[in-house]
């Protein structure tokens, strides 16, 4: 099909031709074409069908409002769904099907919908598929879900790449039109850094769709001039394809950016980035979006807003129709004839709501004052509509015009109320702005040309002004003088036809009135019952119409009807941007043990704990499930010696001359004689008397700390420390610094672990039992003068050390246990295997300090100190945290040995139904313990310690489980410390 | 024990990557020190660093400079600084203690942080992908230095001036940050 609809001019490249296909059909365009522009130049006006009673729909605006032409783009991968003809620049080989329709676009099976249409009214949904109720789930429900949506997903991954970033500046312009342009080149003048955003791809708003002079010359060609001058400004970022989606706090916006969505080819980088902007000042030169008047059959494809109409013929040189009516409440509808007319198309009829004179119109064109149209004829586009005197009028094409609405959307995203001004019939800008906006132009109500130049450029000067810069000499273009005003029209009272207020989600005037007469008055309410303004408009067109007909249902002023809360985005953004780059590997950073590239090597495999990847265990040939892994890894550690990477644990380096006092203040147990050289087991309360955390604290020097937390909480206790030291005591001469990136610490465990590191330390170091007991710690050195620190504390219950070297050294130091511990058949533990000894050994940890534990049930009582204040002292001794039916650790296991227990499992006594009101405790932690060749765990019982030995009910019903098991102390394997301490 | 020595490795292997306009390069060869003010021992520490150091003590969000061991003084935080300079022969540690003595709480951070410098004309561009600072020269000029988040990842930025950036970030996730550097320099290429 060639472009019969082409006229001449416009901002289209005709030297270049780019096909593009729509619903399989080849097309031709120009660069600078809409796929919109495009489907209209080729006589294209069925674009797709409607929400739900799938009529005929067809291109009604020429911008982001756009309700009808809603279009899928691409092919699966890349399809994506519910996207604006009236947005899509075109490119050489864009592909594009309509949607929402079985069979083809022009003939719709589920356009049996429209002929149901009296069963389908408002709230229908409300009232429907509730008999039989076998049916809501077998029939109701896939129907429904079948019928829902309008376009559809590739159900595949998305393949295309997104981003965000972060943008600053003293002044923020949305909108390119008169008014942001005059603003741009005044606050650019001005030397503050300013961006210019707009969602079009070119700058100008409706200065290049229509024919407006400024100063003598042509719109497009003042516009060409300023964005030079812009241009060449380095203190001015102009942003095209860029959508200022929401007003946030603190003079935050979000912008989206549309990078290479427009090219053929070099889609390789991010399609889309999602912008947060920081800005001083804004200055909101939205503009203002076009209204329908409501009639009926007012949706049928060719009946579209007169600025829409006057926007292709001047700027894309399209016209939508051979012989073009106008139906118009306001003196705007007239420039629409008046270009048609200069672009040679055939202007049938002026039809005006309002009495009284006629303007000039060309010879041949019939001018009805105070008409009312009341129905438009055709069946997949008009061709003729229907006065409500009877004449019939022939038209292709209806241009609409039922006033204007200025874009006041981002004014509200903080709260701001709009308040409604009678002379536009129209909400404009409350009082209440986001700080720091300034509204101008056709946003702010002042449709006029001139003075939107003026209003941009004042907003501009206060903002520079504001912000300290230099007021710039700005003189705003001249322009003709203009009536705006708007009669308000808002629907044909005397159409018997449905009439149509949201083209998007088939609202009618009737549904309005059906709302209103079962109750549903109230704006807010309209909106649920009738959907009216939802989906990707959300009613730009249609809110301000249905609110006059909801006002006049219920005897109110639109005022004081009031409108919904508009809320970003204020176009839809999709879930990709959102995502920006976080997805797959991407999807968050990851934390990398020093011995990872070791542990690779070794084919460990990993699991995530916060941001760490850990080695869970290390797979040895032959073995076939990870039981084997970690059994052979506890079992080899027992018998000669492990090494385990715990370098994740939480380091806090403490230093000061108040430190031990500090620590005597934040740990429950006494630091304040811990010896130079000593390490000490340490448990942290929360200010409720709760365990908070564990861990061991080293006394380097007289005023030197090191604290370990457990790897999950080594943000929050530094965090909490912190909050002590800066908050809390002031006056103390403490400071804490993480050292947990600074050092690779290693656990070295088993009965061969001090062999072992002997090689590898320095020898003027005694690592004797003598010289170097249990819970002893020095600074060293090893493999000849490599810093290192060492403790003698164990995890594992057996003897062991932890050895900690600087970072750069933690792959050459695991890489030389491991190969200096082949002598000892050294082998690597991951953390299944840690936990595995843990639980043996009756250590608390992650499972037992849940937040709901205390010192005392925990078995820790006789650990708090009752010489010092400590954080969580007082409240510690409230009765109900020392009662003796609270729950207190014990270990378990199973009566028939070859049961396993679950984590998480109920305790009930033998007998009793397992309900709440049996429940006695339950399990936090379970193992299957190499050593003991049997499942154990730990867990928490009522009066547990003294219930030892006593057969109790493990219950776990999500798996139907119900063991018997036995009471038995949580330290399994050796219960004196003989091994540690060897 | 020759068999038995330690041989150091940096975070990412003294990685450089050249793309047009942009330079990412790890810097090694540096040590770092935190430096924790004693309770009203602000003036002997600013007495030590001036009379070590010949240069002042920042304030916060700043740095200074010295050319003994070229060591960059930042600014981290009320009566917390660092102190970035050239690795020597000794220990980091005990480099600054022989220089400011016990006048202040020191720390190793050498192997804290992966140093990353990233330079080039587009280098400011690419870094708008994800830093929320503000890096324009007039808001963030050479002597600047301020913490703040990069995808997640707790960065500190200090400019050096013609669009060249030293970051400081966390080095168990060194491969990571250097990763998301890489895409944004490529996103935006």
């Amino acid at each position: 099909m060639s472009q019969t609809n082409r006229v001449s001019g416009g901002l289209v490249d005709r030297n270049n031709v780019f096909k593009f296909k729509f619903d399989g059909r080849l097309f031709k365009g120009y660069p600078g074409d809409t796929l919109a522009s495009a489907l209209l130049a080729n006589g294209q006006r069925l674009v797709g069908r409607s929400f739900k009673y799938h009529r005929p729909r067809g291109i009604v605006t020429a911008g982001s409002e756009e309700p009808n032409a809603l279009v899928q783009l691409g092919r699966p991968p890349h399809q994506e769904p519910n996207i604006r003809a009236t947005e899509v620049e075109l490119f050489d080989g864009l592909e594009a099907t309509s949607q929402n329709h079985r069979g083809s676009v022009k003939y719709d099976l589920m356009a049996v919908n429209d002929l149901l249409w009296p069963f389908l009214t408002a709230g229908f949904y409300y009232k429907t598929f509730m008999w039989p109720k076998a049916f809501w789930e077998k029939v109701y429900e896939p129907a429904i879900r079948a019928s829902a949506g309008l376009g559809r997903l590739s159900d595949k991954p998305d393949p295309d790449t997104y981003d965000k970033g972060f943008l600053h500046c003293d002044i923020l312009i949305v909108g390119s039109g008169p008014a942001g342009l005059s603003a741009a080149l005044v606050a650019g003048r001005s030397g503050a850094r300013v961006i210019l955003a707009d969602e079009n791809f070119h700058m100008g708003g409706r200065l290049i769709a229509e024919t407006r002079e400024l100063s003598g010359m042509s719109g497009l060609n003042w516009v060409t001039e300023v964005l030079a001058e812009l241009g060449a400004m380095t203190n001015l970022r102009v942003m095209p394809r860029t959508t200022v989606y929401g007003a946030f706090d603190h003079g935050i916006y979000g912008a989206l950016e549309r990078i290479p969505d427009h090219l053929s080819s070099n889609r390789q980088k991010p399609r889309q980035v999602l912008w947060r902007i920081y800005s001083k000042r804004t200055i909101l030169c939205a503009g203002a979006t076009e209204r329908l008047i409501a009639f009926g059959n007012n949706d049928r494809p060719g009946v579209m807003l007169a600025g829409a109409t006057r926007a292709y013929v001047n700027r894309w040189a399209v016209t939508p129709g051979k012989r073009i009516a106008i139906f118009t409440n306001n003196n705007d509808g007239w420039r629409t004839a008046t270009d048609l007319v200069e672009k040679d198309v055939e202007v049938t009829a002026v039809v005006d709501t309002r009495h009284g004179l006629a303007r000039a119109t060309p010879s041949g064109t019939s001018v009805i004052m105070g008409g009312r149209i009341i129905d438009t004829n055709g069946r997949h586009g008009i061709h003729s509509f229907t006065l409500s005197n009877g004449h019939i009028i022939r038209a292709d094409c209806l241009a609409v015009s039922g006033g204007w609405n200025p874009n006041i959307h981002l004014t509200c995203h903080q709260g701001g109320r709009p308040v409604w001004r009678n002379e536009i019939s129209a909400f404009t800008p409350g009082n209440n702005l986001p700080i720091g906006m300034t509204v101008a132009g056709a946003a702010n109500g002042s449709l006029g040309l001139a003075a939107a130049l003026i209003e941009g450029g004042k907003a501009a000067n206060k903002a520079t002004k504001d912000l300290g810069f230099s007021e710039s000499s700005y003189t705003p273009p001249t322009t003709e003088e203009e009536d705006v005003e708007v009669s308000a029209f808002w629907y044909v009272k005397e159409s018997r036809k449905r009439s149509w207020l949201d083209l998007q989600n088939d609202v009618t005037v009737k549904d309005v009135h059906l709302a209103c007469q079962e109750g549903f008055n109230s704006v807010e309410h309209l909106k649920r019952y009738t959907t009216l303004g939802m989906a990707t408009d959300q009613g730009k067109m249609a809110n301000v119409p249905a609110l006059a007909v909801l006002a006049e249902c219920t005897n109110k002023s639109i005022a004081d009807t009031g409108t919904t809360v508009f809320r970003p985005p204020y176009t839809p953004i999709s879930i990709g941007a959102f995502a920006g780059r976080s997805r797959g590997n991407d999807f968050r950073p990851y934390r990398l043990t020093p011995s990872h590239d070791w542990a690779v090597e070794n084919n460990a495999v990993f699991v995530e704990t916060g941001m760490w990847l850990r080695a869970q265990w290390f797979p040895q040939p032959g073995e076939t499930n990870w039981r084997q892994h970690v059994d052979r890894e506890v079992t080899q550690t027992r018998k000669s010696v492990g090494v385990c990477d715990v370098t994740t644990l939480g380091k806090i380096d403490i230093q000061g001359r108040d430190a031990a006092d500090f620590l005597n203040s934040v740990y429950a147990n006494n630091f304040g004689k811990l010896d130079v050289g000593k390490v000490r087991y340490g448990l942290m309360l929360r200010e409720d008397g709760i365990a908070m955390d564990d861990g061991t604290t080293a006394h380097l020097s007289k005023s030197h700390f090191v604290m370990t937390t457990t790897t999950a909480n080594a943000v929050s206790v530094f965090r909490h420390l912190e909050f002590c030291r800066q908050c809390l005591w002031p006056g103390m001469d403490v400071h804490v610094i993480s050292t947990t990136e600074q050092f690779a610490q290693y656990a070295v465990a088993g009965p061969n672990s001090r062999k072992l590191l002997q090689i590898l330390i320095d020898p003027k170091f005694d690592i004797s039992n003598e010289a170097f007991p249990f819970m002893a710690c020095a600074e060293i050195t090893i493999s000849g003068g490599t810093p290192a620190r060492l403790f003698r504390i164990s995890f594992s219950g057996e003897l062991a050390y932890e050895i900690a070297v600087p970072t750069r050294y933690g792959d050459a130091l695991i890489r030389k246990l491991m190969a200096v511990g082949e002598t000892f058949d050294v082998v690597p533990y991951g953390t299944e295997a840690l936990g595995a000894m843990r639980i043996e050994k009756g250590h608390a940890a992650g499972g037992e300090l849940n937040g709901q534990t205390t010192a005392h049930d925990l078995g820790m009582g006789r650990l708090l100190s009752k010489s010092t204040d400590y954080i969580g002292k007082t409240l510690s001794k409230r009765p109900d945290l020392n009662c003796e039916n609270r729950p207190t650790l014990v270990g378990l296991r199973p009566i028939e040995r070859s049961a396993h227990l679950t984590a998480g499992a109920h305790i009930v006594a033998p007998g009793m139904e397992a309900t709440m009101a049996n429940d006695e405790g339950w399990i936090s932690s379970v193992t299957f313990s190499p050593t003991l060749n049997y499942s154990i765990g730990l867990g928490f019982i009522k009066h547990g310690s003294k219930r030892l030995g006593e057969v109790i009910r493990v219950v776990n019903p999500l798996e139907e489980e119900d063991i018997k098991a036995e009471i038995v102390s949580p330290h399994f394997f050796d219960p004196e410390g003989e091994r540690l301490r060897a | 024990m020759p068999d038995l020595m330690l041989k150091a490795r940096s975070p990412l292997h003294r990685l450089e990557l050249t793309f047009d306009d942009v330079v990412i390069k790890e810097i090694t060869g540096r040590d770092i020190v935190s430096i924790a003010t004693p309770l009203e021992g602000q003036e002997g520490l600013s007495t030590a660093v001036a009379s070590a150091y010949q240069t002042k003590l920042p304030t916060v969000g700043q740095w200074t400079g010295s050319l003994i061991d070229d060591a960059h003084f930042l600014g981290m935080g009320p009566e917390q600084y660092f102190v970035v300079f050239e690795s020597s022969g000794s220990q980091a540690l005990d480099r600054i203690k022989s220089k400011l003595g016990e006048t202040g709480y020191f720390t190793d951070q050498s192997d804290s942080w992966v140093m990353i410098r990233i330079g080039g004309r587009k280098s400011r561009i690419a870094l708008e992908r994800i830093c929320p600072i503000d890096l324009h020269p007039n808001f963030f000029p050479k002597g600047c230095v301020t913490r703040t988040l990069m995808e997640h990842l707790s960065t500190i930025v200090l400019s050096e001036g013609n669009d060249h950036f030293l970051l400081l970030s966390a080095a168990s996730s060194a491969a990571s940050f250097v990763q998301v550097l890489q895409r944004s320099v490529e996103n935006i290429l």
